[in-house]
């Protein structure tokens, strides 16, 4: 058998169906009056899950178009930036780290360092405003306490 | 029995729900038109904003129906002048819509566009105004067991009918239910999948689940499209003359009517959204009125029936989530994860005990739409520059956008760990032929049907037969296993009568 995105797929799913039918089995339940228990929905699309898995697996269809390897890299750094911006959200505060990411983003999405850079500024410090003045959410200043 | 549409209308002529179904109307049209920012992305990234202004429930959700609406219009302008549709229902609005841009015609094809969008809307209103209070009386006799049914009838055909592989439809589905399962169980307090976590213990935030699925997938997914051509290489065609003349209108009157009026009552069917309904009408407009082998090359009438029958289908996909709580689209799915958020859950008492929500909602719908018809005829022109705002402005806004939607819910961080999770595997899913719709509708519709069911075996006391008990389930049976075998077992039958013809 030919490896493709959906046999893949199916055997991930199959592994899915299995984990929460196991999950499901190990819960400890309470006794109750109600005849269904938390249990049996889980488990019933589990079986539907691991049924439609399987014809996956056996019928797969077209394979798409995958990304080759520079875009594979390029999807890495902009899910690295995401995490970066992340925990550095709270800790840098909102305009640094969304100048930060704004502008790697930017760059990544394939302008020059400058513009990249001014966009960033630009979109950090408007939407900052706008969010806590405009629309009264509070946001984390970071370092930047006091200053603002 | 109209009284709820008085009551309705006293609540959105209001200066604020008017301001309101305004600027949804506005922001609509705008994140509409974004390249790549289709209406159910426009809606995830806008809502959670919308939920920190602190609105009460009607006016909450006047802003997003106006949003609902508007990104169905704006999602036109790439279709007919870039030929890149904004979404599924928007594939058909190409066909005929692009070529009359490159004839240049362009500005009246936007208006056209504008003009019956507007007659498909107002068509599915009345037919939602009329149509939905008698839905709702007789959805008052739906037990538990009628309303799992109903439930099993709607994933039916939402397999069969969105999307190209039912199958892929069906895991979708099942992936949406099973994240819906994860949290306390209410019933027994059996903590189900938490794995430990504290954050998971109240399930998975709706607004963490969308703007994860859809806004984080999209900038995955646009990195990949960056490379492609997009048709704006060519620049947007002049746009000529910006209305629409009154001649053009009235040859696509019949156009306009027959697919709105289609649009509507393929709408209202659970699971099937504005794709299926532009497709139908397409075809059916071409089928009748296509004498001289004009559509496919800028004929307007091929622009006027799926316009028109997509937006008769947006409106129609209202029935079923107001009077049965069953979401028509996927769109309309987060709009009812949207009345959760407030407490509310749609079905056959909102007509009776929430009527300023379920009339409010109805007559801004009216409002919206003359809203809409209003900003788009002049303000085409300025719409279609949005087409031009560039990936790398994009990209970091809706990041931005997302970032802050998530965290202003509880102000941590894990929150945002939990979006970029869900975020790749919406864009896995995609890359994978899985379309989002099926997963979203699931988990909304998941805990629902879980509690249905439980409830009617808890009735009968553990026997199963209750779920086929009333003829109203029974035929809900019968309606889905229709669904399901009959798109299978169709061709078989004309194929074996086409070889016993030849043999014959």
């Amino acid at each position: 058998m030919r490896v493709t995105a959906d046999r893949l797929l199916g055997i991930v799913l199959l592994g899915l169906a299995a984990l929460v039918a196991v999950q499901a089995l190990q819960w400890q339940i309470p006794f109750s009056y109600e005849p269904v228990g938390p249990r049996a929905f889980p488990l019933g699309l589990a079986s539907l899950l691991s049924i439609l898995a399987l014809v996956l697996v056996f019928r797969p269809g077209a394979n798409g178009h995958w990304p080759h390897r520079a875009l594979a890299v390029k999807l890495l750094m902009v899910l690295v930036l995401l995490v970066v911006y992340a925990t550095l959200f709270t800790r840098l505060g909102y305009i640094p780290a969304s100048l930060l990411a704004a502008t790697i983003l930017a760059r990544l999405f394939g302008t020059t360092w400058g513009k990249a850079l001014i966009t960033g500024v630009l979109m950090a410090i408007g939407s900052y405003f706008l969010f806590t003045s405009g629309l009264g959410i509070s946001l984390p200043d970071g370092y930047l306490a006091g200053i603002v | 029995m109209f009284d709820f549409l008085i009551h309705g209308f006293a609540v959105a002529l209001t200066p604020m729900n008017l301001g309101l179904a305004f600027l949804g109307a506005l922001l609509g049209t705008l994140f509409g038109s974004l390249p790549g920012i289709g209406p159910i992305n426009g809606i995830a990234i806008l809502m959670p904003l919308a939920y920190t202004l602190g609105l009460p429930a009607e006016s909450a959700l006047i802003l997003l129906a106006g949003i609902y609406t508007g990104s169905e219009y704006g999602g036109r302008m790439s279709s007919i002048l870039l030929n890149v549709p904004g979404d599924a229902g928007a594939v058909m609005s190409t066909l005929d819509g692009h070529p009359l841009a490159k004839k240049g015609l362009a500005g009246p094809a936007l208006g056209l566009s504008a003009v019956s969008s507007f007659v498909g809307a107002t068509i599915a209103i009345i037919g939602l105004t009329l149509f939905a209070p008698l839905l709702a009386e007789v959805a008052v006799m739906f037990g538990p067991a009628e309303f799992f049914a109903l439930m099993v009838f709607a994933f039916a055909s939402m397999s069969v009918m969105m999307g190209k592989d039912p199958l892929k439809t069906a895991i979708g589905a099942i992936l949406g239910i099973l994240i819906g399962t994860v949290g306390v169980d209410s019933g027994t307090g059996v903590m189900r999948y938490t794995f430990g976590m504290a954050e998971l213990y109240d399930g998975i935030d709706f607004v963490v689940m969308i703007i994860g699925l859809f806004a984080i997938s999209e900038i995955l997914l646009m990195l990949e499209q960056g490379n492609r051509r997009d048709g704006l290489d060519e620049g947007i065609p002049p746009l000529g003359r910006v209305f629409v003349s009154l001649k053009e209108i009235l040859a696509c009157k019949g156009a306009m009517g027959r697919s709105g009026l289609l649009g509507f009552i393929i709408g209202v069917l659970p699971g099937t959204g504005a794709s299926v309904a532009s497709a139908v009408a397409y075809t059916t407009e071409k089928r009748i009125s296509d004498k001289h082998d004009t559509f496919g090359q800028g004929d307007m009438r091929g622009l006027a029936a799926p316009e028109a029958a997509n937006n008769a289908s947006a409106a129609g996909s209202f029935v079923p989530m107001l009077t049965l709580g069953i979401p028509g689209s996927g769109t309309t799915a987060v709009l009812l994860g949207a009345l959760m958020l407030y407490n509310i859950t749609p079905g056959p008492m909102m007509f009776t005990e929430r009527p300023e929500v379920a009339g409010g909602l109805i007559a801004s719908l009216y409002i919206g739409n003359l809203v809409l018809l209003a900003l788009n005829l002049p303000l085409a022109g300025l719409f279609a520059r949005v087409l031009t705002i560039p990936r790398w402005v994009l990209v970091p806004g809706i990041a931005l956008l997302a970032f802050v939607g998530v965290y202003q819910l509880h102000s941590d961080l894990t929150a945002i760990y939990l979006m970029l999770v869900i975020g790749i595997l919406g864009y896995l899913l995609r890359k994978l032929g899985i379309s989002l719709a099926p997963v979203i509708l699931g988990y909304v519709l998941g805990g629902l049907m879980e509690q249905n069911l439980r409830r009617a075996l808890s009735i009968s006391g553990g026997d199963i037969g209750i779920l086929w008990q009333s003829g109203i389930s029974v035929g809900l049976w019968i309606a889905a296993a229709a669904l399901l075998i009959l798109p299978w077992l169709l061709p078989k039958l004309l194929a074996g009568r086409t070889r016993h013809n030849r043999t014959g």
